[in-house]
């Protein structure tokens, strides 16, 4: 029997990285819904953000900084990406996006690699403060990411339910051309949500990176838990994402406290297992055609 | 007899070219580009005639390598038996996950199938690390017995092995494709809808060529674990998991000689940029970006046409195809 600590710290650290995951799959998931593209660059903002939260907490001091700089600098690159390549694909088939940003992700490792070097970085944890609940130690940086990925979902929803750029990118993920058709710049909204997406995926690296260390190839370690994350809630589903973010961190977590190898493997089964059941993942749309 | 040898013709030429280029190309090169295109037939044959886009080569590359170094780490000696044991695990593994993703939609089926490969290089490395020595790998080059007739442990025998199985491996594609499994296949990626009212089940030819394509690259693992004569979970990094479809993409996707093509060429560039700088994965981004972006019909497929012509222009001058083409 597990005792009542491990479990607390366990959840904690399920939720935690769940946020993690759910901050990278929700711009993996727009960017399909909207787009139709599969987005494997999303990996490589999640490198840069986390690259540049180490470089800035060591020359500035503040990690904070470095997260904040990761979030703009992922956006920036994001959106020179999406001006130069995605541009050129988007009305081509989805397996150009997948092996063209797989061209990128590959490609930016390789740059990180340069600017970098291989050798892993550490970056310190912005708070060290522990809160104390119900007798357990549990450390207030975790909880923040968590509030941070709260935030940003309340953030999405308001921007995606309350705005008409959001309203115009809803509408898009039914259907692009009739909304090509209302007037609205597609080209523009394309591009939005792309940087919307990359700055989202930096932002969690710059949150992940104090809690891991720092090194090139982070981003395919998180490939397959993200894919996970995005298949089991549905492709273009942002609350499907949620739930199946947060499932998969729990998983994760709790997995490992009961057997190490779990934790890899059982997000894996639970993927086949909903797939056998439906094949478009909890919350995807079966309309999207083959 | 004509018939035959027309058939057979373009397969036996290509591969005496990559027989005689023995005399001038170090034996390693060849060996390499030989394995690394009956790898590339698999995934060429899912993307270009089936229609799935197929980043989790790897896995089953595995399913190979991990099939033949167990027979030979483990129990046996013979390096025949333990292919064998390589291209069987690879149809077992195929067998296992086929029916469950050939149901999905494209897109799916490319997202689950990348984390199957980054699922078997955790389970290699990590979860099984008692069997398969983790990041250290199986080294069995010693335990495997001389063969007669053919010793495939020696790597001068074992280029004559590999030029006769990619001959058996492309003669069958090459079956496929002419046959009508091969236009059915050609028919579920182009139109599902028409080939369910043929009378053909998408699911079964799906199904069908998922795992004819895996078991090849099952067998391609299997052959680098007896050249090699060494197995690590390195065979199915996730850095390495586009690799197939790069070469795919650069020979022309779902032609015959396209992975043949592809891999000499990316082979080729590999040795020759490694040597110039260290940074392989830079370069290897950059030029996908590129090829994705120039076009997708790679170096054989925009090669193909022009060289048909002009063999039809010196056979026969003025013949119903060419006339066709220059009014074209």
């Amino acid at each position: 029997m597990m005792d009542a600590q491990l479990l607390i710290s366990g959840v904690i650290f399920g939720l935690s990285i769940g946020s993690i995951f759910f901050l990278m799959a929700i711009g993996l998931s727009l960017c399909f819904g909207l787009m139709r593209i599969i987005s494997l660059d999303q990996l490589l903002y999640y490198s840069i953000g986390a690259y540049l939260t180490y470089t800035l907490s060591l020359v500035t001091g503040s990690v904070w900084l470095g997260i904040l700089g990761g979030l703009v600098v992922a956006g920036i690159v994001a959106f020179a990406v999406e001006r130069l390549i995605f541009r050129r694909i988007y009305d081509r088939d989805l397996t150009f996006s997948m092996i063209t940003s797989f061209g990128i992700l590959i490609g930016g490792i390789g740059v990180i690699k340069f600017f970098w070097g291989v050798v892993p970085r550490p970056v310190p944890i912005p708070m060290m403060t522990q809160l104390d609940i119900a007798g357990t130690e549990v450390p207030v940086y975790r909880l923040i990411v968590v509030a941070i990925a709260a935030l940003v979902y309340a953030g999405i929803w308001l921007f995606l339910n309350r705005t008409i750029i959001g309203k115009a990118i809803r509408a898009g993920i039914e259907n692009v051309e009739h909304v090509e058709g209302l007037g609205i710049n597609v080209s523009r909204l394309f591009t939005i949500t792309f940087i919307i997406a990359g700055s989202l995926s930096g932002l969690a690296g710059g949150l992940h990176a104090p809690l891991i260390m720092v090194d090139p190839s982070m981003g395919l370690e998180v490939l397959a838990f993200v894919f996970m994350v995005v298949i089991i809630g549905g492709l273009g589903s942002i609350k499907g994402t949620l739930i199946s973010a947060f499932m998969v961190g729990q998983v994760v977590s709790l997995g490992s406290l009961i057997y190490a190898p779990l934790a890899q493997m059982a997000p894996f089964a639970i993927m086949l297992l909903i797939l056998l059941v439906k094949p478009t993942g909890l919350y995807g749309s079966a309309l999207l055609k083959r | 007899m004509v018939k035959a040898f027309r058939w057979w013709w373009g397969i036996l030429l290509a591969f005496s070219l990559v027989g005689l280029s023995r005399l001038f190309l170090p034996l390693p090169f060849i060996n390499e580009v030989i394995i690394f295109s009956i790898y590339t037939i698999g995934c060429s044959f899912l993307l270009g005639r089936v229609g799935f886009i197929s980043f989790g080569q790897p896995a089953y590359l595995a399913a190979g390598a991990y099939g033949t170094a167990f027979y030979l780490f483990y129990f046996g000696t013979n390096p025949f038996v333990g292919l064998l044991l390589g291209v069987l695990s690879g149809l077992v593994v195929s067998g296992i996950v086929g029916p469950l993703f050939v149901r999905l939609r494209s897109d799916y089926f490319a997202l689950v199938n990348l984390a199957l490969a980054v699922i078997i290089y955790y389970l290699m490395q990590k979860v099984l690390a008692d069997f398969t020595r983790g990041d250290n790998g199986l080294w069995f080059l010693t335990n495997m017995a001389s063969t007669p007739l053919l010793d495939i442990s020696r790597p001068d025998q074992f280029f004559i092995f590999a030029l006769l199985v990619a001959l058996g491996v492309w003669a069958f594609y090459k079956y496929l494709d002419d046959s009508i499994f091969g236009a059915c296949c050609l028919a579920t990626k182009i139109n599902e809808d028409k080939l369910e009212f043929l009378g053909y089940s998408n699911y079964s030819v799906r199904l069908l060529a998922f795992i004819i394509a895996n078991t090849t690259t099952a067998l391609a693992g299997a052959m680098y674990a007896v050249y090699l004569g060494f197995v690590s979970p390195e065979i199915t990094s996730p850095s390495r998991a586009a690799d197939p479809v790069i070469v795919t993409i650069l020979g022309g996707t779902g032609t015959l000689y396209g992975p043949l093509v592809g891999a000499i060429a990316y082979t080729g560039m590999k040795d020759v940029i490694s040597k110039l700088i260290g940074n392989w994965e830079l370069f290897i981004g950059f030029l996908l970006v590129f090829i994705m972006l120039a076009g997708d019909k790679g170096i054989w497929g925009s090669l193909q046409p022009r060289l048909e012509k002009l063999f039809s222009r010196r056979n026969a001058p003025g013949a119903p195809d060419d006339v066709g083409a220059t009014r074209r």
